[in-house]
């Protein structure tokens, strides 16, 4: 009764605090999912009309060398060639269908799409969490202690990983270590017959992604590595850094507590920006190590090209970018304050 | 400092071991490849698409049609030594004295896979579902195309009443269905069925194997069928494995991942010659590449279509062009060897049916010259002929941006048409819209090819007036003519071959209508290419080539192989038969060159990195 009406009626303007939300915070959070919101928007539209307007005649390639009399043919083009109006419309009310079935795998689009997440979830997300943990570290490390022997030898190495074409680098480790070590599969995400509900079959699918999860964390971590290390040069070289070392804290306190959490934002952005195209795979690993995910599929899906499957990847992999940009924008802001104000 | 880097060393050593041991340890506890006594026999191919489905209405990929013909069986089979027609469910088959129906015998006591009994009313089912299902059409729509009735008169026999005699009578390949599992399977939901079978619940089929599982874009297993009319085969088990791209295919037969790569490149083909245990065959193949020429683009009704160079619609023109390619040295350069010379559009695998030209075009480029002189082309200024009017000779060929060979041919292509005096300007384009540019009649030259299947009419129908491009509503549709070709006598003699049931008089008007379009010259017949395959002969032993002797292994017309080959016996097995990869194929002078040229990377790398980091620090240190 006393204190609180008091409070309430003086104007203090709330000082922004880490991990406090506050009236700019919830416009900063507003405005943010309304500008993703429109992007998608955008995109959604912008994807819609893209398809519309590529030449070609996809229906004719697929069906050429196989007996199809003008009805048939009709038939199937009529879901390609209805009105613009309606096609939007029904694109409109389920993009990823849309009353058209891919013309290559004859089923909605959304079914073709949909088993093949998994497998591009589980190879890009793991890559990613293994990567960003090693680079993060190394960075870090060789950041901190600059020109230290760690340092030299990391950064060579990291620069040396950055620069490999994936392609080559893939087939390199395919080489060793599946056909001349024969210690890993050549391809695929488990050995035919495994049954995948037993812990046996996790052990079969683990196996498989060994080389093409490492070869990917390999080329992610360099770059989260070459990050961290950049902006932990630039916090070492800060004056809160030196004060806190003048109050004569550790080395190990001054890294951890005070330059490391600052150091983050920027390879975290990177490590979010990224997610989103977790979505999207690894087009050339997923190649060279024959995973089926939604990489691979994009380029059957090319391949013709399927525009109904097309279209909807496309949508798929803007929207997961949008999605991740947010979510990294909305963290961005509650590490750090600054961004909110 | 020391301490870190060495606990990072011991890590990611830690790190490399256990993930090494994880390996070896459930590669041993996974099914091994080498047949042991009681374990069954697993023959696994390697391929590069996945079936596109395994519904036979459905899927129209060569994966899925070399998955439904080991499922179902077909009335006849096509010979594995030279196409011919040999008895397949049916026993023996006669058309009437009137030309008006066929009564094919069926086997009797055979049972489809699940023990119901295989009978002549499946048949009657299988056909009847073609006839008045229009879903059901898009697949085998050709074959009933003369039917009007199907009869199961008795368990072993079906009578065709057919509208006008045709040859593909003796050639029905619809796969033979079981009714007990499809009737329930009605015209709406067809068109979604997926056919897929399980360990638990196997597809039930009537032909060598049957499908049990699926991993849509990794693998399919096939189980061998105990109650397959021509005996249970040898192979337990078939699993197709799926891979991304050829490279991974070879190196996963190198591995013994696989017994059986299916559609490799030449370049890979030739990596895996001379590898112990290892086979590669270039085997005949039934498809060819052609420059066809726009010979006056016009709709199905004569309306003249499109902006083609008037000039190639002189005969002699496209002829003296013909006498300008080499084209042993495009399957030499283009091919690596793998193919033979271009002639005719039925190619040299369909023995009874090929015509190799008496007349044929060889490689003359001063006879080409001769010709073009003679015609009326004369020289001009720039070197480039130019015809009476002072038209020049240029032309533009496309190619396709989806296949290196169409455009390393067309390359070459151009350089012997620009040595005879004829420009050509080159394109490289998709084929999808390749296929559009072409049906409306908006090209002079492309170069494509074409799969032909041993039945001829479909390859002869590309070239007839009626296939020319057509209208629907506003919009011009290609068809399956891509030259333009329309010629009366041609198409009286494709009437006459599409109802000649007998095979040898057919052949006869068949040759003829090879010999018209050779002289007149729509097409220019680069190649005929070879397909690669290569298989584990430390393995598997009993493939039959179709046709005999140099045809392709697998992916044949027919299960040929599949029910011939059998694992390499043991005595042999004991002394190559260890999975290859492990024990005794390590190549270490190759991982030591590759592990050499990491360390010299890494140093090289280091070197770079001191000095740059020593400027930095001492800049740093001002």
């Amino acid at each position: 009764m006393s204190v609180l009406p008091d409070i309430a009626t003086v104007p203090v303007r709330e000082h922004p605090r880490t991990g406090t939300w506050s009236s700019p915070t919830l416009r900063y959070v507003v405005g943010r999912v309304l500008s993703a919101f429109g992007t998608l928007v955008f995109v959604v539209l912008f994807n819609f009309f893209l398809f519309r307007v590529m030449p070609g005649d996809p229906i004719s390639l697929y069906t050429r060398g196989r007996a199809m009399d003008q009805d048939q043919l009709r038939a199937l083009r009529s879901q390609l060639n209805a009105p613009l109006g309606q096609q939007l419309l029904e694109y409109l009310t389920n993009p990823f269908a849309g009353g058209v079935d891919s013309i290559r795998f004859n089923e909605p689009v959304w079914e073709v799409i949909s088993p093949r997440v998994p497998a591009t979830l589980l190879l890009v997300g793991t890559a990613t969490v293994i990567a960003t943990l090693v680079g993060v570290w190394l960075g870090i490390r060789s950041g901190w202690n600059r020109g230290g022997r760690f340092d030299k030898v990391s950064t060579s190495t990291t620069l040396v990983l950055y620069s490999m074409p994936e392609f080559w680098f893939g087939m390199i480790i395919l080489i060793v270590f599946s056909v001349q070590l024969g210690w890993f599969p050549v391809g695929g995400l488990s050995t035919p017959g495994t049954d995948l509900g037993t812990p046996a079959g996790w052990l079969d699918v683990a196996w498989h992604l060994v080389l093409p999860v490492t070869t990917l964390a390999v080329i992610y971590f360099a770059e989260y590595s070459l990050i961290m290390r950049a902006s932990i040069l630039e916090e070492r070289s800060q004056e809160y850094v030196q004060t806190a070392r003048a109050k004569g804290l550790m080395d190990s306190v001054v890294r951890r507590r005070h330059a490391v959490p600052n150091a983050l934002l920027p390879t975290m952005t990177l490590v979010f920006l990224n997610l989103g195209f977790v979505i999207g795979g690894a087009i050339t690993i997923e190649y060279v190590f024959s995973i089926d995910g939604l990489g691979s599929l994009t380029v059957v899906a090319l391949q013709g090209p399927d525009v109904p499957l097309l279209q909807a990847l496309f949508l798929l992999f803007s929207a997961a970018v949008i999605v991740a940009n947010l979510v990294a924008d909305l963290l961005y802001g509650w590490f750090d304050p600054r961004v909110r104000t | 400092m020391r301490t870190t880097r060495l606990l990072a060393l011991a890590a990611a050593a830690a790190l490399t071991v256990g993930l090494g041991a994880t390996g070896t340890a459930v590669a041993s506890g996974s099914p091994s490849p080498a047949p042991a006594a009681a374990e069954p026999v697993v023959f696994t191919v390697g391929m590069l698409g996945d079936i596109d489905s395994a519904n036979p209405f459905t899927g129209i990929a060569a994966e899925s049609y070399e998955i439904f013909q080991l499922e179902y069986p077909t009335l006849t089979e096509y010979a594995s030594s030279d196409f011919s027609i040999v008895p397949g469910l049916a026993e023996s088959w006669e058309e009437s004295a009137d030309k008006t129906t066929w009564t094919y015998k069926i086997r009797s006591g055979v049972t489809w896979s699940d023990g119901t009994p295989l009978t002549a009313k499946d048949v009657e089912y299988t056909f009847n579902r073609v006839l008045n299902g229009e879903y059901e059409q898009t697949n085998y729509g050709s074959y009933v195309e003369n039917i009007a009735k199907v009869e199961a008169t008795d368990d072993t026999t079906v009578v065709f009443t057919v509208s006008k005699p045709s040859p593909i009578m003796e050639k029905l390949y619809v796969y033979i269905l079981p009714q007990h599992i499809w009737k329930d399977i009605d015209e709406k939901a067809v068109t979604s069925y997926k056919n897929e079978g399980t360990p638990k619940e196997p597809t039930v089929g009537g032909g060598a194997f049957v499908m049990v599982e699926r991993k849509v874009g990794q693998y399919i297993r096939m189980q061998a069928n105990d109650n397959y009319y021509g005996g249970r085969p040898a192979v337990d088990e078939i699993v197709y494995r799926i891979y991304k791209n050829e490279d991974a295919l070879g190196q996963a037969l190198k591995a013994g991942e696989i017994d059986f790569a299916e559609g490799l490149n030449a370049n890979v083909a030739k990596s895996l010659e001379g590898v112990e245990g290892i086979t590669t065959v270039s085997a005949v193949y039934s498809g060819f590449d052609e420059i066809a020429f726009n010979v006056g683009a016009a709709l199905d009704d004569g309306t003249a279509i499109g902006d083609g160079n008037p000039l190639l619609e002189d005969v002699k023109l496209r002829q003296a062009l013909q006498w300008a390619v080499d084209r042993q040295a495009l399957v030499d350069k283009v091919l690596g060897g793998g193919g033979s010379a271009g002639s005719t559009v039925i190619p040299p695998i369909y023995a009874d049916l090929h015509l190799e030209p008496a007349n044929a075009f060889g490689y003359d480029p001063e006879k080409a010259k001769a010709l073009l002189d003679d015609a009326g082309y004369a020289e001009g200024p720039d070197g480039v002929r130019v015809d009476s009017e002072g038209n020049e000779l240029r032309f533009r060929l496309f190619s396709r941006s989806d296949s290196p060979t169409s455009q390393k041919s067309s390359e070459f292509v151009k350089s012997y048409f620009e040595a005879v005096g004829v420009a050509i300007d080159l394109k490289v384009v998709s084929e999808d819209a390749l296929i559009e540019i072409v049906g409306q009649g908006n090209f002079d030259m492309f170069e494509w090819g074409w799969v032909v299947e041993p039945d001829p009419n479909y390859q002869l129908s590309t070239f007839t007036c009626a296939n020319r491009s057509y209208k629907d509503g506003e919009d011009i549709y290609a068809n399956l003519s891509d030259s333009f070709y329309c010629d009366e006598e041609y198409d009286s003699l494709f009437e006459k071959q599409s109802v000649e049931t007998d095979s040898a008089a057919r052949a006869e008007i068949v040759k003829q209508m090879q010999q018209k379009l050779y002289d007149d010259s729509p097409y220019l017949v680069t190649f005929y290419y070879d397909n690669y395959e290569a298989y584990r002969s430390d393995r598997f032993t009993g493939f039959v080539p179709q046709p005999d002797p140099d045809g392709a292994l697998l992916f044949q017309y027919g299960t040929w192989s599949y029910e011939s080959i059998k694992p390499v016996v043991k005595a042999e097995q004991g002394e190559t038969g260890a999975p290859a990869a492990s024990e005794s194929g390590v190549n270490w002078p190759v991982i030591i060159g590759i592990g050499a040229l990491v360390v010299v990377a890494g140093l090289v790398g280091a070197l770079l990195a001191r000095g740059r980091n020593k400027d930095i620090d001492s800049d740093d240190r001002e």
